[in-house]
């Protein structure tokens, strides 16, 4: 078996004290390994979303521990975080949060102006990106002259930009018609299958989730089951 | 984060909403263009009394002056009265500010004060008429020869110590129906003066040099050699028999060595309830009037850039708002919280920069333009040889940029703060 590349152990969220007090993870312990793909799947208010920023580093455990290749990081300082985030992970949002003002490419680029990347070697890997996702005649649209697949292609394109080992997708196809839903989910596992990249994704379809080779069912907090093989037409 | 991508990101942004940011600007344009205004307004004038200063040169004279101190006691009701005071108070050129004047008892004083080589008691006289070679007569009053330091010459020289001597106006030279001022120079013309009985006399003088009017007033008047104003003194007061002839306005003093002796000489005269000023302290006091103006002016400009200021809070503020979850997206992707407060610092700084440089070469043009046309030939300060209005000084303009770009440094904290501050998974969900 590979190494995990994240893995967490007791897990507990809790929002608000006494009255007001919601447990929003109940300690969970779970691996997820180099080159997998895992759904969080469960419906709104089980939790998963929580669990995704929490693995992604965006927000910090109540007790418990996040470790990223073996090392915990709750210890770490938030800016050596940031830094972790910005080289390690890629982020698809459901809304796409492109900047309308932007180009196609100043916005896929932006990870790597975040990192301190020089211009020119910015828009070499961000061209790299949109030839890769064929979006490349785009580069020099704005963000909002595209259409809704397109937007999430260059979401796609700039949670690549950085070649992150993990990506995480939380509802990816959400705002997508069911057709563009599945080239966006083709784009995704082609990526993950090709590239060995790590998928995690969060939704709450079952047909995407389907497609992923591990599930963890989520509720109330919990992970009630968690099922292996993928079921769908990528299996 | 590179600096030169924050600096670029944070000049891109603030052209995103044009209207806004201009408005903000505007604000902090009239702040620094009332600042460059009135700070060069200041330098202009001050120039102008340093290049009048340096016409005295290294003067040794000091101007005495009484105090008048005996007598200046406030009382209610009528004074009672003090023969000794009235005498000293009471002479018919009484300057009327408070002060007394000088009496022969107070020239003697000063004389023997330490360090002193000599007094000159100065006398003001009211001569009738000035009479050309061709007969014409003209109304005249004349300067004291000791403003004779302070002349700017068009042609001749300074009237001096001795001989009938004095200058005159070059608006003058029209009685001598010429324009060329050399022309006049070794002229003879006639003084009439009528003494306390009313007897007229004349006496003659020449001319000896043209002086141009300096923004003090000096060489607007015909300024008569000491010997002459003597003369026109001793024709006035004949036949007065009373304590006035010698009263004295002031006199000036020769000190030795007056840099390291000024202050014991002046405080020589306090004893004497006497005040001495050399040239520098008037000229001080003149410098210190037009600082405190130019201070007031530049605190208007200092409250116009302090509401400016709130504007720049405001328009961040907003910004900061609108664009929480660009900010999120930021946090998220990786960007620090200090670069993210680095980034909205620099767009108040880019707004302070434009404001600073817009209104500091707005206030530059109006200085330099303004300045040109009172001062240039046919404005209405033409006349004023060698006044200057509007100075550039370059320390006081980056003086002046460094500071808005530091009040909006200022400005932009609180946004800035409060961008660095939010949380990203909140920033994202934000609607």
């Amino acid at each position: 078996m590979s190494t995990p590349v994240l893995e967490t152990e007791n897990l507990v969220k809790v929002y608000g004290k006494g009255a007001t007090r919601f447990d929003a993870l109940k300690g969970l312990t779970f691996e997820i390994h180099e080159g997998e793909s895992v759904a969080i799947v469960g419906k709104s208010g089980s939790g998963k979303s929580t669990l995704m920023h929490l693995l992604a580093l965006l927000d910090e455990p109540t007790s418990g521990v996040v470790a990223l290749g073996g090392e915990p990081v709750t210890a770490l300082k938030p800016k050596k975080v940031s830094q972790l985030r910005n080289d390690t992970f890629g982020f698809v949002f459901q809304q796409f949060f492109l900047n309308p003002n932007q180009t196609v490419l100043e916005n896929i680029t932006l990870p790597l102006k975040i990192a301190g990347m020089g211009k020119s070697e910015r828009n070499r890997r961000g061209m790299e990106v949109l030839e890769q996702l064929d979006m490349a005649d785009k580069a020099k649209n704005k963000a909002t002259n595209l259409s809704g697949g397109q937007k999430q292609r260059a979401c796609i394109a700039r949670a690549l930009v950085n070649k992150p080992t993990v990506l995480f997708a939380d509802e990816p196809t959400g705002n997508l018609d069911t057709v563009t839903s599945e080239i966006v989910e083709d784009i995704l596992f082609g990526l993950h299958r090709d590239h060995g990249i790590t998928l995690v994704v969060v939704t709450h379809d079952e047909d995407l989730a389907a497609k992923c080779q591990r599930r963890l069912m989520m509720q109330d907090g919990e992970i009630v089951t968690e099922e292996h093989g993928a079921t769908g037409v990528h299996a | 984060m590179r600096s030169v991508d924050v600096a670029r990101t944070a000049l891109g942004n603030t052209f995103r909403s044009k209207l806004r940011t201009a408005l903000t600007v505007v604000a902090i344009v009239i702040g620094s263009f009332t600042l460059t205004l009135t700070s060069g307004l200041g330098a202009g004038v001050n120039k102008y009394v340093d290049t009048v200063v340096a016409g005295f040169g290294g003067s040794s004279q000091m101007f005495v002056m009484s105090t008048g101190a005996s007598d200046a006691e406030p009382t209610d009701g009528p004074a009672e009265y003090d023969p000794e005071a009235a005498a000293s108070t009471g002479g018919m050129f009484g300057p009327g500010s408070g002060g007394g004047v000088l009496t022969d008892s107070d020239i003697e004083e000063i004389e023997q004060i330490e360090n002193v080589s000599s007094v000159d008691p100065m006398v003001f006289v009211s001569p009738d008429f000035i009479e050309t070679p061709d007969g014409a007569q003209y109304d005249m009053e004349l300067d004291v020869p000791a403003n004779a330091l302070g002349l700017e010459l068009e042609a001749g020289e300074a009237p001096g110590e001795d001989g009938m001597e004095l200058s005159i106006p070059a608006d003058w030279l029209t009685i001598f129906d010429t324009e060329d001022a050399e022309q006049v120079i070794g002229e003879t013309v006639e003084i009439g003066i009528s003494n306390v009985t009313g007897e007229q006399s004349t006496v003659e003088a020449e001319i000896v040099g043209v002086s141009e009017e300096a923004l003090s007033g000096i060489g607007a008047t015909p300024m008569p050699s000491r010997e002459l104003n003597q003369q026109l003194n001793d024709l006035s007061m004949e036949g007065y028999e009373g304590q006035a002839q010698n009263a004295y306005t002031m006199a000036v003093v020769d000190v030795e060595n007056i840099e390291a002796n000024e202050q014991g000489v002046k405080d020589a005269l306090i004893d004497q309830d006497l005040l001495g000023l050399t040239v520098e302290d008037q000229i001080g006091a003149v410098q210190g009037v037009i600082d405190a103006v130019s201070w007031v002016l530049s605190g208007f400009g200092l409250i116009a850039l302090l509401a400016a200021s709130f504007g720049i809070v405001n328009t961040l503020l907003m910004s900061v708002q609108e664009r929480t979850r660009e900010i999120g997206l930021m946090k998220a992707l990786g960007m620090s919280s200090g670069k993210v407060f680095g980034l909205f610092s620099m767009e108040a700084v880019v707004i302070g920069i434009l404001g600073s440089v817009i209104g500091v070469v707005l206030g530059l043009g109006a200085g330099l333009v303004g300045n040109a046309w009172l001062t240039g030939e046919g404005g209405p300060l033409g006349a004023v040889a060698g006044l200057t209005l509007f100075a550039v000084d370059p320390l006081a303009i980056a003086g002046i940029t460094a500071l808005i770009v530091f009040i909006a440094f200022l400005a932009g904290t609180l946004p800035a703060a409060r961008a660095a501050k939010k949380d990203p998974i909140e920033a994202l969900r934000y609607e």
